[in-house]
């Protein structure tokens, strides 16, 4: 199948991008092959210019083929699939031919890398049209010379930053940074062609900075990217998470000035090296993964039902509900309806923190956004999603109250971490159309989002609410109508397992450090301090109510509550938080927990504890096992059907490792007797189905 | 006037709904917002609370003075960051402080001239945000820098940059001056003062009044459902309350303020004028039959207005000759009246229109009849506070006393006929005729 033509009118000949197969241009094994045969005939024959483009709508060319990377064991052979790309991008530089690249739509990784290859680069002005070189996400670097020209072409300043955070540019920026030699409008492309044919083949450019050709500054340069990059993973041996991210520093100090032919080895040799980590193999994993979820059938169903909503009204403007309107704000009109306006002003104060990034406001997203004190606006809304109170009965009321107001085919929405939604719809005459939303926080980061089907909900509603969140760029899930769902459910145990090792005397800042050195977002005693100790305790009693299984929270966890340690939202709770910052541990830690007091008492407490602190390892697997038997007992239980999708959640839910492939994917690497030893040592009784894990290896 | 018998036959024009923000202080809660941000709130809010969908619109009209240069024709702006469709068309008016009434009545007209069903009408006015301008001459300088192409060209260039005067001239000030006379507004009302001998103590009363009705209607939720909830940035603690209310307002406190257009021995002060302020008020219009066929509640129609000229110098006067024209050709008297609002830029305005209206002298000489028409009573008069208390975000008000007019006809009096007068800086003077029952006799 031809997946690349070589077309020539006159003095052009065009390098067209089109295929029937994918829905966008990928550098495979086809595309490359027919590249090959194609540039042979064009050094027979050299035009005298020579068009790159494509013929996809919203894409040039979305990068090497991410299947092929996956595939690669062999270190030579990661190598030697650089160096192919290599040398087609270098043919097309040495051309005698002014090239170009008409970059229309999504140009990425291997396709910004051949665009780069051209002597110039034509974006054209379009909101798909978005540039990056984005191979770091996937634990890797560019490796088909992007690291060598990008650099010659933007300035190392600003290429080490694209590099290094795989941001994409806009056509408009990329004009501004030089990456591209003209931003034009789609119906300019002749014009910007022949405009800059005449300008003629690039012979040489600038070395920008001039700066950082002097030795001194290059090295205090590079200390400074590199200590501005491990800032955001601190707590992780960097190394050994994302081994990408040191290699890409020392390619890119290294080939400072050295030749072309040169620096090219190396960065193959350097790909070659990163391509085979099993972190590549975890990221690439995860990225599908989190495809695979936006993209689902009942997504794609909703879609088009979906692009017609105008107006949301989000009930309740606490931390969760002012998030989601934010969220909601990007598509569509928002009201935001609360009772008082004390608490609505605390909302959109958050709201306008959202808003803000870098001192600056996007008023005209916020503007979008209406606070309601009564019950107006709402003859017109497409969706309404609760973020009030966790109480059936204040649930319910609100859904007879809306159902009033509302038109007949409104989305009805919850946004409920543990209540049942069938128990929502009993006796409402709307309940069709109610379904449950289940956000993250804070729900503008967090991607996943809990889609959950009461018995009443339609296919219909479900569909739509689908494809609803994966209109805000979330990645939604369809879990069962079962107490906690799939995340709450399965972080419990965590949490309860985290503060068991507590009591045995473990330190709050111990374990937390190991949780976070595995590379959790935040540990688990935090996690219980941010997400309030009051909903903690409210979960973890319904849920052991619902589950026999499952452990409540200790008690002495309940006197914190009743004594009003809420965590972040009351200043204190295991940690002091300081306007939203963690502080110190909480000094009256001591006069809860039994085992917090001893070691107080004790001055030298590191020395004489010293015998009894768990290993990092212990720690893991004490708060991480409990954890997979309740995601194993979800997948029996049938929770959520595809095994897949579980990995997913864990990873876009609560920040599970990315570089560990997921929850399932991390103990798959566990020899199945030693871990169902674990298993028991920790009182559990081990799944029947434990050989799912088989499947992740 | 002459056509007063064919206007028997024109469409009745129904106001279905209207809200307006809160007044906020110049540089007060308001300071983060500008005229569009006000605006969009306004009819967001409007559109939000009424049952018209933004679909039903045909128009947009927005009175504005202090036009703001990144947002030329801001009424389209406006209308475009709300969510108005594109397709509806949007101009903005001016006829300085009865810009917001302006764009009523013309939307009425249009409505009555059949070029429109439905219009969403206003004012708009963001004193905070009026501009500091440079001298021309720094202007005229710097337009010869770019056309400057040598050295030699440029250096003089820049001298002359350098020598032109660098202080910024205050736009607010300026359009509160009017060139023909060359009086600031204040200083006409001191002539008003002066000519109708309105002492000092006469303008305090008058403003301690306003506070204080302002104040107890506030106190007794009247106003309410007339203001929206505004959460200003950048705190977005609530605003509701119209920021200048001064609750605890006394003579003894208000008489010790200095007058401010004529030192030392002028009588208006900032005490006794209206505040400057931000705000906006939005309403929508409809035909009455666009309005019954839809459903759609109606809070009052708008039977007549007319504008006048005056005297410039004396251009607080206004409001008796737009008054007296606007009765006259109505066939009414002042006493068919069940609520009156003369907008309050100046408590000593305000007192010598009272006084011209039940002058047979002023009457005979300026207005060409014979007998007074009449001055409304104290206790349909300003009933829930003016100007003085609230402020006058000079485009806006004309929308604002329309608002208020129709609910103190609904909530206050049961119905009944209204007029809300303004006087106009550069001697002129707008009436509105409301009422809460369609004019009689017609379809």
């Amino acid at each position: 199948m031809n997946v690349v033509s070589l077309i020539r009118e006159a003095n052009i000949a065009r390098l067209h991008f089109e295929r029937s197969d994918k829905p966008v241009n990928v550098l495979d094994d086809a595309c490359i092959v027919q590249m090959e045969a194609h540039l042979e005939a064009l050094e027979a024959e050299p035009p005298e210019i020579l068009v790159l483009d494509s013929g996809m709508a919203g894409c040039f060319i979305a990068g090497a083929d991410l299947d092929m990377i996956a595939a690669v064991t062999d270190e030579k052979k990661a190598t030697q699939l650089a160096e192919r790309g290599q040398s087609l991008c270098r043919r097309i530089e040495v051309l005698p031919s002014v090239s170009i690249a008409l970059v229309h739509g999504a140009c990425m990784g291997g396709g910004l890398e051949m665009a780069l290859a051209c002597d110039y680069i034509v974006a054209v002005d379009d909101k798909r049209t978005q540039l990056a070189l984005p191979e770091i996400k996937i634990g890797i670097h560019p490796g088909f010379g992007g690291c060598v020209r990008l650099p010659k072409r933007v300035g190392w300043i600003q290429a080490v930053e694209m590099i290094l955070s795989g941001r994409a540019v806009d056509a408009k920026r990329a004009r501004r940074i030089g990456l591209a030699a003209l931003c034009s409008k789609p119906e300019q492309q002749d014009d910007a062609v022949s405009y800059l044919a005449a300008k003629g083949k690039v012979k040489t450019r600038k070395f920008n900075p001039w700066w950082l050709k002097l030795w001194p500054a290059r090295v205090l340069f590079f200390q400074q990217v590199e200590k501005k990059t491990y800032a955001r993973l601190k707590h992780l041996d960097v190394e050994a998470a994302y081994p990408a991210i040191p290699a890409t520093i020392a390619l890119l100090q290294e080939i400072i000035g050295m030749s072309d032919g040169q620096a090219l080895a190396r960065e193959a040799e350097s790909l070659g090296r990163l391509a085979v980590t099993p972190t590549c193999k975890n990221l690439i994993r995860v990225f599908h993964l989190g495809d695979a979820l936006k993209k689902q059938d009942a997504a794609k169903r909703g879609r088009k039902a979906v692009a017609g909503f105008k107006k949301a009204a989000v009930y309740g403007a606490g931390v969760m509900g002012g998030g989601i309107a934010w969220v909601a704000s990007k598509t569509m009109d928002v009201d935001l309806h609360e009772v008082d306006a004390e608490p609505l002003a605390r909302g959109m104060r958050g709201i306008g923190r959202l808003a803000t990034r870098r001192g600056r406001t996007d008023s005209k997203r916020l503007n979008r956004i209406r606070p309601v004190l009564d019950s107006s606006g709402l003859s017109d809304v497409d969706v309404v999603i609760e973020a009030v109170l966790e109480d059936i009965k204040v649930k319910r009321k609100l859904w007879a109250e809306v159902g009033k107001y509302v038109p007949t085919e409104t989305l009805l929405l919850s946004n409920t971490s543990s209540l049942s939604i069938s128990d929502m719809q009993h006796r409402r005459a709307n309940a069709e159309r109610i379904a449950g939303m289940h956000f993250f926080n804070p729900a503008p980061k967090m991607p996943l989002v809990e889609v959950i089907a009461g018995e009443k909900t339609t296919d219909n509603t479900l569909d739509k609410t689908c494809a609803l969140a994966a209109s805000w760029g979330k990645y939604p899930i369809i879990v069962a109508d079962r107490p906690g769902f799939l995340i709450n459910r399965c972080l419990m145990p965590y949490m309860v397992a985290a503060l068991n090792l507590l009591e045995t005397g473990q330190k709050p800042e111990h374990v937390d450090g190991v949780l976070k050195r595995f590379g959790m977002p935040m540990g688990a005693i935090e996690l219980a301090d941010r997400v309030g100790l009051d909903i903690c305790h409210h979960v973890g009693a319904h849920l052991a109510e619902a589950f026999e299984h499952q452990q409540a929270m200790p008690g002495w966890f309940d006197r914190m509550v009743e004594a009003g340690l809420l965590g972040e939202k009351s200043g204190k709770g295991f940690f002091v938080y300081e306007k939203g910052k963690q502080g110190v541990l909480n000094p009256e830690l001591g006069t809860y927990l039994p085992s917090a007091r001893v070691k107080e008492q004790e001055f030298d407490a590191d020395m004489a504890a010293s015998a009894d602190v768990m290993t990092a390892a212990d720690i893991e697997d004490a708060c991480l096992i409990p954890m997979l038997v309740e995601a194993l007992q979800c997948l029996s239980e049938q929770v959520v059907e595809d095994p897949l999708h579980l990995d997913a959640a864990f990873v876009y839910g609560i920040g599970f490792p990315p570089f560990r492939g997921g929850l399932l994917r991390h103990f798959a690497s566990y020899d199945e007797s030693a871990l169902t030893q674990k298993i028991e040592a920790l009182g559990l009784i081990t799944p029947d189905n434990l050989e799912v894990l088989h499947e992740f290896q | 006037m002459a056509t007063r018998s064919k206007r028997q036959h024109k469409t009745d024009v129904a106001i279905v709904a209207g809200i307006r923000t809160p007044l906020g202080k110049a540089s007060g809660v308001f300071d983060q917002l500008n005229v569009v941000d006000l605006g969009v709130l306004s009819v967001r809010e409007v559109l939000a609370r009424s049952p018209v969908s933004r679909d039903d619109i045909d128009q947009v009209i927005i009175g504005n003075v202090i036009q703001p240069s990144e947002a030329a024709n801001v009424a389209r702006v406006i209308a475009l960051t709300a969510g108005v469709p594109r397709r509806v068309p949007a101009h903005t008016v001016h006829r300085n402080c009865a810009s917001g009434m302006q764009a009523i009545t013309d939307a009425a007209e249009k409505i009555q001239l059949g070029r429109a069903d439905v219009v969403l009408a206003g004012g708009v006015e963001s004193m905070t945000h009026a501009p500091l301008l440079f001298h021309d001459r720094f202007r005229a300088a710097m337009a010869k820098l770019s056309r400057a192409r040598t050295v030699q060209q440029k250096l003089p260039v820049l001298m002359e940059i350098a020598k032109a005067p660098w202080k910024p001239r205050i736009a607010l000030l300026e359009g509160l001056t009017d060139p023909t006379v060359g009086l600031g507004m204040g200083q006409t009302a001191e002539v008003l003062a002066r000519e109708f001998g309105i002492s000092r103590r006469e303008q305090d009363e008058f403003s301690v009044q306003s506070h204080h009705r302002a104040a107890t209607s506030w106190d007794e939720g009247w106003f309410d459902d007339e203001v929206m909830h505004v959460f200003a940035p950048p705190s977005f603690a609530v605003v509701h309350r119209d920021e200048g209310i001064r609750a605890e307002q006394s003579l003894e406190a208000l008489a010790k303020l200095k007058p401010v257009f004529d030192k030392p021995l002028g009588s208006v002060t900032a005490g006794n004028s209206s505040q400057i302020t931000d705000g906006a008020a939005m309403l929508i219009l409809a035909s009455r039959e666009k309005a019954e066929a839809e459903g759609w509640p109606v809070m009052g129609y708008l039977h007549d207005w007319a504008y006048a000229g005056c005297d410039p110098a004396r251009m607080g006067l206004g409001p008796v000759f737009a008054t007296q024209r606007l009765l006259l050709s109505a066939g009414m008297s002042v006493s068919d009246l069940a609520r009156v609002e003369i907008n309050e830029a100046f408590a000593a305005q305000v007192l010598a229109c009272l006084k011209a209206m039940d002058s047979d002298a002023f009457a005979n000489k300026y207005l060409g009849i014979g007998k007074a028409v009449g001055a409304p009573a104290m206790d349909i008069l300003n009933v829930h506070g003016g100007a003085v208390a609230f402020g006058h975000p000079v485009g806006m008000t004309g929308a604002r006393l329309v608002l208020t007019l129709l609910r103190q006809l609904r909530d206050d009096t049961g119905g009944g006929l209204a007029v809300g007068t303004l006087c106009i800086g550069g001697g002129q003077g707008g009436a509105v005729l409301i009422g809460s029952e369609p004019a009689g006799g017609e379809s």
